[in-house]
């Protein structure tokens, strides 16, 4: 029997091992002393857990990718959906991870979490101790207190089921917020912040992507018009201007249909307004009519993300390429001129300026 | 080091105990089971050409928990994608993707029409007694469409003579609980068989979680530290049921007659990923499924000629939910997925041999599936609910005719020609050639080539899936080709060694890819062309070391670079001339079996190189999958009285206790222990 055992000892010798797991290490980042910085959303495959936050210093033009992993030494989670910055701190929301991660912005180390929701998109601000964070597949907004971390109330969707529930961005006009409804909704509605009851809604077209409001208070949403074979229905997506006060739509601006609009986005004074639809496209909030041509033409790059530099005026646009390598942020001038190019993470699709 | 073996010599000295008070018995007398050690030299006509990995009975029936991804991960070089224990596992073939992956069962396709691959988890390997994978070209000889290849599945008659039970209990980690029981009865014409498979785990394994922390607040909600958590593995509980049933009448005329009916009952959960941060009492997302499968065939056997009728039927029905704790206890739906298949299966092939020298064969078979996917429950515009989702039926019908010929021993030819129609699509004439010629006889050396061109049709969802369904998908094609050498030597009762070493190289056009949309759901397109090469190479060294001494090494290897040719999408595209994501261009794998007397030791390592997550094969600090080892071990005893065998079996698997991911964000369990208690009683 000794043979027997020799040969099993060989056998555990026979094969070492090396597929290590392995820890992230913590580096130490302090950007406090630039001023401007753009943070970048990457969402990362659906169920790979691999969305990450890039950050670029347009001043400088350098580029850190992964600052979340580096500077916590874990990761940031699954579709990394948006981010909004309130009091030096950034609040990130990792949609299929059910969290919303508090940063601080000049060292990226994380400060706290939102954890137990459902399935959040975006968060918005009422005071320090108080936010909503919407919600797909759950027809609730959910009340939270930031500073606590804590979940505090719920505001009830009406005619929406948890299966068809989805709420997305928000912006504020006194005391109420509008919020869009776009996965197999038409509508924007408005919430009493005192009351934390919806109050009213708007019919829109199919499925409204986004929503922002001018310096008119005007709000502006761009829907994407359903799809082909959708029950919900199809059609041709639309732009639409609304007046915040009354609550009705002042202007329709039809696309044609089969386009696809999406990130409606304004510029640092709020009179200019920015859209995809292949091409990027830019409008005076004042316009009458969809200008003829775009911003920037179509030039094989597949326009994903979109934002404006609030002080500058640079338009910084993100290709997803084929949505499993490093995506590419373009940044234009005013005047369409390139002024820079970087790759970032996975799948850009929102951004956030410091 | 010394943890491990102290390890492993507790779980090992139960049977080393046991076996050296067996040592005092006269075992010589008992007779000693070594298994037959035979060369192989003959060349059957029907596989001229073709490369092939057969996997016999040992290997499939080594552990009865075993899943045929299992098997084929530690007995074959294909890449086996594991989600984690108890959940989907794909397999692919030289560098393609699952869904070019085609598998039968007793002669019928089992590929999902809606979402074309296999899940390889749901076969348990002891309802299989045949398997063998047809690489690349080879596959033509039995089905369109394996653009990887093909895994060819199928039970057999147990040859048993009056009644005959088998009862195997294992008891595991993890709370594991695997049981296995077959009836047999057989007689000069009748063979009967029962086999029922039932397996359940909570599956709630320890891991440290490396991708997420857990903080530590004062009062003030400040983090005054952070900590990687040990965690269970969330949310992965599994029930797993499944009965076969067989009955075979032969008429000793050369008719056969065979009824096959296999039914799955599968409740499984899907696991939380590692960077979730919900609880896991708050969701749950649970995947059920119902199959049943059956195929009816009339075999009528002739010196020089063969036909077969098969008929068969495939029902699945499949339930994904998603549910979410509204906080009141009442789970409320974020998706409720609902699909039905039915499949109709008929299929009529035929061989005639004309002298020695010629074999010619003839195949069709029909596949009609009905399809209802019901993917979403909504509210319209009109308040009226309605659900999204698709009803569809397709037929696929495919034939083939060949002509085999050997003009003298030491060469043979084989051509092919198959067509295939999916709807009312067809397909160009799809030719395979084959050619095999020994070199030596000594060492049995013989080459082999084969060529074929290949299509693959876009599955059910891949068309009509809502949202995203693309209607306008062109079929994939290739071409691929290989050639190789074989050889088998050894000596009869002393040890046989066989290898074989293959060179392949495929070119795929309009690769189908599923990407997200602006609109925020996936959709199919033609995107990739893929060249894809490499090497395989096999061998397997069956020796008698010594009187009463047997050893077995199997061994495998794969280089298998997959590359994208394609046209950059976007002028930032890197990803044009490199190896696809989540495809390893390097795995191996290894088994050695020491027997002696009774006793057998089982040593199982695998081997996949670094699988790059992005197209652009950049390795990021999130997106690591670095290569991965694994090293399984088996004791098995077997006990023979006058009343029954008893045999007893103890495995660890993960042996080195690594803590490791196979896919991102999924962890696998460290190391965990099995033991089986098996009875086939002596009526």
């Amino acid at each position: 029997m000794r043979l027997v055992h020799y040969i099993l000892l060989f056998a555990c010798l026979l094969f070492s091992s090396c597929m290590e797991w392995e820890y992230g290490l913590e580096e130490d980042f302090d950007l406090s002393a630039s001023g401007d910085g753009l943070f970048i959303c990457n969402e990362g495959n659906f169920h790979y857990g691999n969305a990450t936050l890039s950050y670029y210093d347009p001043t400088t033009k350098t580029v850190h990718n992964e600052i979340f992993y580096r500077a916590n030494a874990m990761k940031l989670g699954d579709v990394c959906q948006s981010m909004i910055i309130r009091n030096g701190i950034g609040w990130v929301v990792v949609n299929n991870s059910h969290v919303v991660f508090a940063i601080d912005i000049n060292t990226f180390k994380e400060v706290g979490r939102i954890t137990n929701l459902t399935s959040p998109r975006y968060i918005h601000f009422l005071s320090d101790e108080k936010a909503y964070i919407t919600q797909i597949w759950d027809n609730r907004i959910f009340i939270v207190n930031p500073k606590r971390y804590e979940i505090t109330g719920y505001i009830d969707i009406p005619n929406m089921t948890s299966e068809s529930g989805s709420t997305e961005q928000m912006v504020q006009y006194g005391d109420y917020v509008y919020v869009n409804c776009w996965s197999y909704q038409n509508r924007i509605i408005k919430i009493d912040t005192k009351t934390d009851t919806v109050v009213d809604e708007l019919v829109v077209g199919i499925q409204p992507t986004s929503l922002v409001m001018d310096c008119n208070n005007k709000l502006w949403t761009v829907t994407d018009g359903g799809y082909e074979g959708s029950p919900y229905g199809h059609e041709a997506p639309s732009l639409y201007r609304i007046d915040a006060e009354t609550f009705t739509i002042e202007k329709q601006f039809k696309f044609k249909f089969g386009d696809c609009p999406s990130e409606v986005q304004l510029n640092g004074t709020k009179d200019k307004l920015y859209w995809l639809n292949d091409d990027v496209w830019e409008m005076d909030v004042t316009a009458d009519r969809v200008p003829v041509r775009p911003f920037l033409p179509y030039n094989g790059t597949l326009y994903y993300g979109l934002t404006v530099c609030p002080r500058s005026g640079d338009v910084y646009v993100a290709d997803a390429i084929d949505y499993v390598q490093q995506g590419m942020v373009y940044r234009y001038s005013k005047n369409q001129e390139l002024l820079d190019s970087f790759y970032v993470g996975i799948i850009p699709g929102a951004f956030c300026w410091k | 080091m010394k943890k491990l073996l102290l390890i492993l010599y507790v779980a090992i000295s139960p049977f080393m105990a046991w076996a050296q008070e067996e040592d005092t018995k006269d075992w010589a007398t008992k007779g000693i089971h070594i298994r037959g050690i035979s060369v192989y030299g003959n060349r059957p006509m029907k596989e001229i050409g073709t490369q092939q990995t057969k996997f016999d009975t040992v290997i499939l029936k080594e552990n009865i928990a075993l899943s045929m991804a299992d098997v084929l991960t530690f007995n074959s070089a294909i890449f086996v994608k594991n989600y984690g224990r108890a959940t989907l596992s794909t397999v692919a073939f030289r560098g393609t993707s699952p869904s070019h992956t085609q598998v039968s069962w007793n002669g019928m396709k089992i590929n999902s029409p809606m979402l074309g691959m296999t899940d390889f988890s749901m076969i348990p390997s002891y309802f299989i007694d045949d398997a063998s994978l047809l690489h690349g070209t080879s596959s033509v000889n039995e089905t369109g469409g394996g653009l990887g290849g093909a895994v060819r599945l199928s039970t057999k008659p147990a040859n048993s003579r009056g009644f005959g039970l088998q009862y195997v209990q294992g008891i595991g980690s993890f709370k594991t609980f695997d049981e296995f029981l077959r009836l047999t009865y057989g007689n000069d014409h009748w063979q009967v068989s029962t086999r029922a498979v039932y397996s359940s785990s909570p599956n709630d394994y320890k891991y440290r979680n490396h991708d997420k922390k857990v903080n530590v607040y004062d009062e003030d909600m400040n983090i005054i530290d952070q900590y990687y958590p040990i965690e269970r593995n969330r949310s992965g509980a599994y029930k797993d049921f499944h009965i076969l049933q067989e009955v075979y009448y032969n008429t000793g005329r050369g008719d056969r007659l065979g009824l096959n009916a296999w039914y799955i009952n599968s409740n499984r959960e899907l696991a939380m990923l590692t960077v979730d941060h919900g609880n896991d009492t708050d969701f749950e997302n649970r995947q059920r499924e119902e199959t049943f499968r059956s195929v009816l065939s009339w075999d009528h056997l002739r010196d020089e000629w063969k036909m077969g009728i098969k008929g068969g039927y495939i029902h699945t029905w499949m339930a994904y939910d998603y549910k979410r704790d509204l906080g009141n206890g009442i789970m409320a739906h974020m998706t409720r997925s609902r699909s039905r298949i039915n499949t109709f299966y008929a299929q009529a092939d035929g061989e005639y041999y004309l002298g020695k020298k010629w074999l010619f064969t003839a195949n069709i078979s029909l596949h009609q599936h009905i399809v209802v996917s019901e993917d979403k429950n909504i509210i319209r515009q009109d308040g009226n609910k309605a659900i999204v989702g698709y009803r569809k039926g397709r037929p696929e019908l495919s034939g083939s005719l060949s002509a085999k010929w050997r003009p003298i021993e030491r060469f043979g030819v084989s051509m092919v020609v198959r067509e295939e129609m999916f709807g009312r699509e067809w397909t160009p004439i799809i030719p395979a050639l084959f050619l095999d010629g020994v070199i030596s006889k000594k060492g049995n050396v013989v080459a082999k080539a084969s060529l074929s061109r290949n299509f693959r049709f876009p599955t059910l969802n891949d068309l009509y899936f809502l949202p995203g369904g693309n209607p306008d998908l062109r079929k994939e094609n290739g071409w691929t080709y290989d050639a190789g050498v074989s050889f088998a030597i050894g000596k009869e009762g002393i040890y046989s060694l066989t290898g074989s070493a293959s060179w392949f190289e495929s070119f795929i056009k309009d690769w189908i890819i599923w990407l997200p949309t602006p609109k925020g759901f996936f959709s199919p397109d033609n995107i990739k062309d893929v060249h894809a090469y490499g090497v395989e190479l096999k061998g397997n060294l069956d020796v008698a070391i010594a009187k009463e001494w047997q050893l077995g090494v199997n061994g495998t290897f794969s280089w298998t670079p997959s590359i994208n040719v394609g046209e950059p999408r976007t002028p930032a595209d890197k990803s044009v001339g490199k190896q696809l994501p989540y495809t390893p261009e390097l795995s191996s794998s290894v088994t050695g079996r020491l027997s002696w007397r009774r006793w057998t030791f089982l040593y199982k390592w695998c081997y996949y190189s670094e699988r790059y997550t992005m197209s652009s094969n950049d390795i990021s600090l999130t997106g690591k999958l670095p290569p991965y080892f694994m090293s399984n071990i088996s004791l098995e005893k077997v006990l023979s009285f006058k009343w029954a065998d008893l045999s007893l079996k103890g495995t660890i698997n993960n042996l080195f206790n690594e803590e490791y991911l196979s896919v991102l964000s999924r962890p696998m369990p460290g190391i965990n222990f099995e033991i089986f208690v098996g009875i086939t009683p002596k009526w």
